[in-house]
């Protein structure tokens, strides 16, 4: 008859760490929907109107220029927009594969051993871990006409030939991809590295006596067990690479004429030159509806339980 | 061997590229101006005439030499990037902590890690303009705590995840067994659980400096003058003075590198956990 309390407590004490979790969870939940649910709101709401900052009113009265999906309308007619968006899906699908590449080679080489790992690791990851925005200005400098780059280039061409960088349409965007791909394969190589360091080595040891030579153990018995890494690191580079702002305003601004203009920095420009405002929204509501539909594609079609019990 | 001298000689070349970028920028700011382009002088890797004068450029205002003097020192951006930087991480770990500890014993929230990990997704740019009409109405525009709230809110994916991964480690029994013995269920968490979490909530903390340190978009679109950051403040000294003062933008931009360096060599080994948001350990 002593035990019967003894439920009772256990369901008193349930109870207690439910009402502290509800606790503990309800600054990030306040938090949540302060950035998410109101922005959200508002954002549908404006970009269903014509309003501007320049119009003097406040945002709540942006009713009085209602003209229901003519920013969405417009989203389709604008050859601005959309040269962005091919730009910036041109710059990820060079340069995440180029980063992807190297990171791998990288890893592999690390893996196999080098000398002096320690040192080698800290120096290669050193790129990612400068400012994305002091990166740009990194590469503002080296690309400048008078700068390094070009008197290299006039040590082994002999003479004072001087690139174009920054200033040429073509050259331009190489510049940006070559900078992406400097501050960002050490994260590839980061976790590729992280990843291959987690195949058991018995099983490499066990095909190194079976008689495999690193090329089968690297392709046969390493890669595919990594493949959930692998998806992560892609992913996520795919996920960055595509919000590229920081680096590029600072480097070329866009420029020259829209060579390096990748949709957020095209947003920029509308948000703070332009001031069409709703048309912005309008703009920004159509990117997350796509991108969540990629993501929930991509998600649906990932998420088997072998690829998450592979990863952690 | 030779394979091993291969390899090595490959990844020095690898380190080779990665570094010198780096160091031209940072042989930059100890030129003088005649040094900064071929267009005056022949360019050498390192200074023929090193100078700290690009440094006292920015922290004083005047140099001898230097065409403009500046209407403001970098003192103030720095403390800036520091105080805004910290705050954010402080509300990031905080909440993020709290609630990565609630979901991962009780489950309560529902989506909330995926609502949180979107966030992450989405470019800032196409979700800014309510975020700034609700700053501007708030009248946290250019403020410290407005540009900490945000710092907070974005970095918040990181802490959850991380922390969610490192409670989800550690068995409930060492809390129940703590609730038996007499201590309230937020006792349990508060000094039982967290105590042996405190490493990962430190290197988390890091982490989040970092990001939040790096930051440039963000404090670009909610700050004007008063609480711009180190990034903003050094890509603004071209326009503000006359000409380009590739000295003194090096100087600062050595100045904004050095601290997420130290840093995230100090936290090398929680980079791959933390990018991956705790997906991957190594």
């Amino acid at each position: 008859m002593s035990y019967t309390p003894h439920t009772g407590t256990a369901d008193a004490l349930a109870a207690q760490r439910r009402t502290l979790a509800r606790r503990l969870i309800l600054p990030t939940q306040i938090l949540l929907v302060f950035i998410v649910a109101f922005p959200l709101l508002m954002q549908v709401y404006i970009s269903l109107t014509w309003w501007t900052p320049l119009d003097g009113t406040l945002w709540y009265s942006a009713y009085e220029s209602w003209n229901w999906f003519d920013n969405f309308a417009e989203i389709f007619r604008d050859p601005g927009l959309h040269g962005a968006v091919w730009r910036t899906i041109l710059f990820v699908s060079i340069a995440v594969p180029i980063e992807f590449g190297l990171g791998l080679l990288l890893a592999a080489l690390f893996y196999e051993g080098v000398l002096a790992r320690p040192v080698f690791y800290s120096l290669i990851l050193m790129p990612m871990m400068i400012v994305p925005a002091v990166a740009g200005y990194i590469f503002f400098l080296i690309f400048q006409q008078t700068g390094p780059l070009n008197a290299l280039v006039g040590i082994v061409w002999d003479g004072a030939y001087q690139i174009n960088w920054l200033n040429d349409v073509n050259r331009a965007f190489i510049a940006v991809i070559v900078a992406d791909v400097w501050q960002w394969t050490p994260l590839m190589f980061l976790i590729l590295f992280a990843g291959l360091m987690s195949v058991p080595h018995d099983q490499m040891r066990a095909a190194t006596i079976l008689g495999a030579n690193w090329r089968q153990r690297f392709f046969r018995i390493a890669l595919p067990r990594i493949k959930a890494v692998i998806f992560i690191a892609i992913g996520l580079r795919v996920i960055e690479c595509f919000k590229i702002f920081d680096m590029l305003f600072v480097m070329t601004s866009g420029g020259p004429g829209v060579a390096t203009e990748s949709l957020s920095l095209y947003l920029y420009k509308q948000t703070f030159q332009s001031l069409e405002w709703s048309y912005v929204a309008a703009i920004g509501i159509t990117v997350l509806v796509v991108l969540s539909v990629i993501a929930a594609i991509i998600l649906t079609r990932t998420s088997r339980p072998s690829n998450t019990s592979e990863a952690s | 061997m030779t394979g091993l001298i291969l390899r090595t000689v490959v990844v020095a070349l690898f380190a080779a590229i990665a570094l010198l970028p780096i160091s031209w920028m940072a042989t930059m700011a100890f030129k003088p101006p005649a040094e900064w382009t071929s267009a005056t002088a022949e360019l050498t890797f390192l200074p023929k005439d090193p100078t700290w004068s690009n440094f006292v450029y920015v922290f004083t205002g005047e140099v001898e030499g230097q065409i403009v003097s500046l209407d403001r020192t970098v003192w103030w951006p720095l403390f800036a990037s520091l105080l805004t930087s910290v705050i954010g991480t402080l509300i990031a770990v905080v909440a993020g902590t709290a609630a990565a500890y609630a979901v991962s014993r009780e489950k309560v929230g529902g989506s909330i890690g995926l609502s949180l990990l979107q966030l992450r997704i989405f470019p800032p740019l196409a979700v800014m303009i309510p975020v700034m009409i609700m700053w501007a109405f708030l009248g946290m525009i250019d403020t410290w705590w407005g540009l900490s709230l945000i710092y907070g809110i974005v970095t918040l994916p990181f802490s959850f995840w991380l922390m969610k991964s490192y409670f989800d480690e550690l068995p409930r029994e060492i809390e129940e067994a703590a609730i038996v013995e007499g201590c309230t269920a937020f006792e349990a968490f508060y000094q039982i659980t967290l105590p042996i979490v405190v490493s990962a909530v430190a290197s988390t903390a890091l982490f989040i400096f970092i990001l939040n340190w790096s930051d440039y978009l963000i404090a670009l679109l909610l700050t004007r003058k008063e609480w711009t950051t180190i990034p903003v403040y050094m890509n603004a000294l071209a326009t503000a003075a006359s000409g380009q003062l590739y000295g003194a933008k090096a100087a600062l931009g050595l100045i904004a590198a050095i601290p997420p360096i130290i840093l995230g060599i100090s936290i090398q080994r929680f980079l791959v956990q933390g990018l991956t948001f705790g997906a991957l350990k190594q």
